[in-house]
């Protein structure tokens, strides 16, 4: 018994002097030690607002705000300093953002990233003493880095603005248009999907929307929203001037009857062969041509996935195209997968075959996506010509 | 004159003789992972140093009070504790320091030079002595460190405790900085004093069953092993 009871008791000894001992090196060191981590914490912060003050930090959760705020301090002088979180080429890129009372960036700098080029570490720079976020230029070489950033620097102004006591409206631009969509077609239930638009509809129509479940149409022309039943009745507006113009396009869209064209009856030229899949013709004399192109996506040397890049394009009967959709891509995420984003494609829309070029080149995918894309749109226009008896 | 001798050799042994890196091979951990750069070694060597002297003193102040059956936790618990009270006196005081050594500096309680010495020479030396012995292994300790941070750092960074060096800046090679490099520059150092002692440091290493930490949980004693490997 007695040799089981010392050895506890010694150990239990040492270990309740140790721990007194710990107790009391804890009892000066602990002070010291906080005010070290937030002159740390404060040191960061100071860097992006040098004329701060001190700060405090805010309860995020009481505020909508941007999806990639993570954190935000009051300055003593009335600005903020907003922690983000965004991705660029890679995940985790944390920004830390002054902004002060009137909306300028006082400092911006990268002090987390998994980016591959290195341009983070330095782009902060540029936005010092900026308003206009926009007029700071994305760097060619790094513009999913570049861009994201700016973005943050977006978010990080109008969070400003938010916990100032003001109101931005951070919704996305789907959100946007979904809310818009709901708000003059109820009955659709947010179930939408856009006509292709194959006729010539007034300049001010930039889409038609058909609710999946027949309730009707929506028709937006710039920032109004125009709802009609089926047969074009006009049901709900945002503008009633422009109701009209919409009840007249989806009467025209869906009077619009397509005939295939039989591809089989033609001696296609050899591009056409390769790129043209299908071709309709409208009473109106209008076209409709289903492209497909090769992109990186079938010719890369590595990771091919043989996925073409499928495009829909109708072309008026003067050689101007109405519109122009990407049906499907799987080209290079967040490179050459850009085609196949709205604000992409609906460049080419009203463009004729010698426009049709002024389309920017997809940034990173100049030697695959972009020449792909442009080349079926050619290559559509050379179909037209074939169909209207220009070419043989 | 033999007993001031010998507390001499206790001071001394740590140094070459008995180096805790490049004889005794112990705390090869630390030794890769802090010496990319001199102040880090720097700031290693003397935090061991005073955890090894503390440690030694208080395993040796209680060797006749700790029981065989807990010497282990007992060690393990003072050795813990320098190491902790170190750690927090660096993080308030010499935060930049303590962030350098970041989880090293809490590794230092299972660096095997802490509860090796204790193990082996505090738990049967008197406290002066003991601390000699940690004087003297934290020295050599420290001076292992910063040759190999030395060679690392400079040729590996092109830096001299942070400070750029003129032309070394221009052509450094990378694999000095890396764990590769590391083990060579290891590698080589233990080749040198190997040399420089003519062998007799290696000898030295065969300290037979008393030096042995496992010596009162091993049945047959050293023979026993013998026979059963003839």
């Amino acid at each position: 018994m007695k040799n089981n009871v010392k050895p506890v008791l010694v150990l239990t000894v040492i270990c309740l002097v140790i721990s007194l001992l710990l107790g009391v090196v804890n009892y000066f060191t602990a002070p010291v030690i906080a005010d070290n981590d937030q002159k740390a914490a404060n040191a960061s912060l100071v860097v992006v607002m040098p004329e701060g003050g001190s700060f405090e930090e805010i309860d995020i959760s009481a505020y909508e705000l941007p999806a990639t705020v993570v954190a935000a301090f009051k300055a003593e002088n009335g600005g903020h300093v907003i922690k983000l979180s965004t991705a660029g080429y890679g995940s985790g890129m944390v920004i830390m953002c002054g902004v002060n009372t009137e909306g300028m960036v006082t400092g911006a700098e990268c002090i987390a990233s998994n980016e591959t080029l290195g341009f983070e570490k330095t782009y902060g720079a540029s936005f010092k003493d900026v308003t206009d976020v926009e007029s700071v230029d994305t760097i060619a070489t790094a513009t999913l880095t570049t861009t994201a950033y700016k973005n943050a620097i977006k978010d990080a102004q109008n969070a400003n603005i938010i916990l100032s006591g003001g109101s931005v409206d951070i919704r996305t631009e789907e959100q946007i248009l979904a809310d818009n969509l709901a708000l003059v077609l109820p009955e659709a239930e947010g179930a939408f999907s856009e006509v292709f638009i194959a006729e010539t509809v007034d300049a001010s129509v930039n889409k038609i929307f058909e609710a999946e479940n027949g309730a009707g149409y929506v028709v937006k022309l710039g920032e109004n929203f125009v709802s009609t039943d089926a047969k074009g009745i006009v049901i709900n507006s945002t503008d009633a001037s422009v109701e009209a113009i919409a009840s007249d396009a989806v009467k025209l869209v869906t009077s619009t009857k397509l005939s295939e064209i039989d591809l089989s009856d033609y001696e296609l030229p050899r591009g056409l062969k390769k790129t043209l899949e299908k071709a309709y013709v409208t009473e109106s004399g209008n076209y409709v041509f289903e492209m497909k192109a090769a992109g990186y996506g079938v010719n890369a040397k590595y990771g091919a996935n043989g996925v073409y890049i499928k495009i829909k394009i109708s072309i008026s009967a003067d050689g101007v195209i109405i519109s122009c959709v990407t049906t499907e891509q799987a080209e290079t995420e967040k490179i050459g997968d850009v085609c196949g984003k709205e604000s992409y494609y609906s460049q080419y829309n009203g463009k004729d075959a010698e426009t049709y070029k002024e389309v920017e080149t997809i940034a990173g995918a100049s030697e695959y996506t972009d020449p792909a894309y442009k080349g079926a749109v050619r290559q559509s226009f050379e179909a037209y010509e074939f169909f209207k008896g220009g070419l043989e | 004159m033999n007993t001031k001798e010998n507390k001499l050799s206790f001071l001394t042994n740590g140094i070459i003789k008995e180096n805790p890196v490049f004889v005794l091979v112990l705390g090869t951990c630390p030794t890769l992972a802090v010496t990319t750069s001199v102040i880090g070694a720097f700031s290693m060597g003397i935090a061991a140093m005073v955890v090894l002297i503390c440690s030694n003193m208080v395993i040796s102040a209680l060797r006749n009070i700790i029981p065989d059956k807990v010497r282990i936790p007992c060690y393990i618990v003072v050795i813990a504790g320098f190491v902790t009270i170190v750690s927090m006196v660096m993080h308030a005081y010499l935060p930049e320091l303590y962030d350098m050594l970041g989880l090293y500096l809490a590794l230092i309680v299972v660096n095997c030079i802490i509860l090796g010495r204790a193990e082996m020479f505090a738990s049967k030396h008197s406290v002066i002595e003991s601390a000699l012995d940690g004087v003297g292994m934290g020295i050599g300790f420290t001076l292992a460190l910063l040759s190999m941070a030395l060679i690392r750092e400079v040729i590996g960074n092109g830096t001299f405790m942070g400070m750029a060096i003129p032309y070394f800046e221009n052509f450094t090679i990378n694999i000095f900085k890396m764990a590769p490099g590391g083990f060579m520059v290891f590698g080589f150092m233990i080749a040198i004093v190997n040399y420089f002692t003519k062998g007799r440091a290696i000898k030295k290493k065969d300290f037979g069953c008393e030096g042995c930490p496992n010596m009162s949980a091993c049945s047959g004693g050293c023979e026993g092993c013998k026979k059963e490997g003839e």
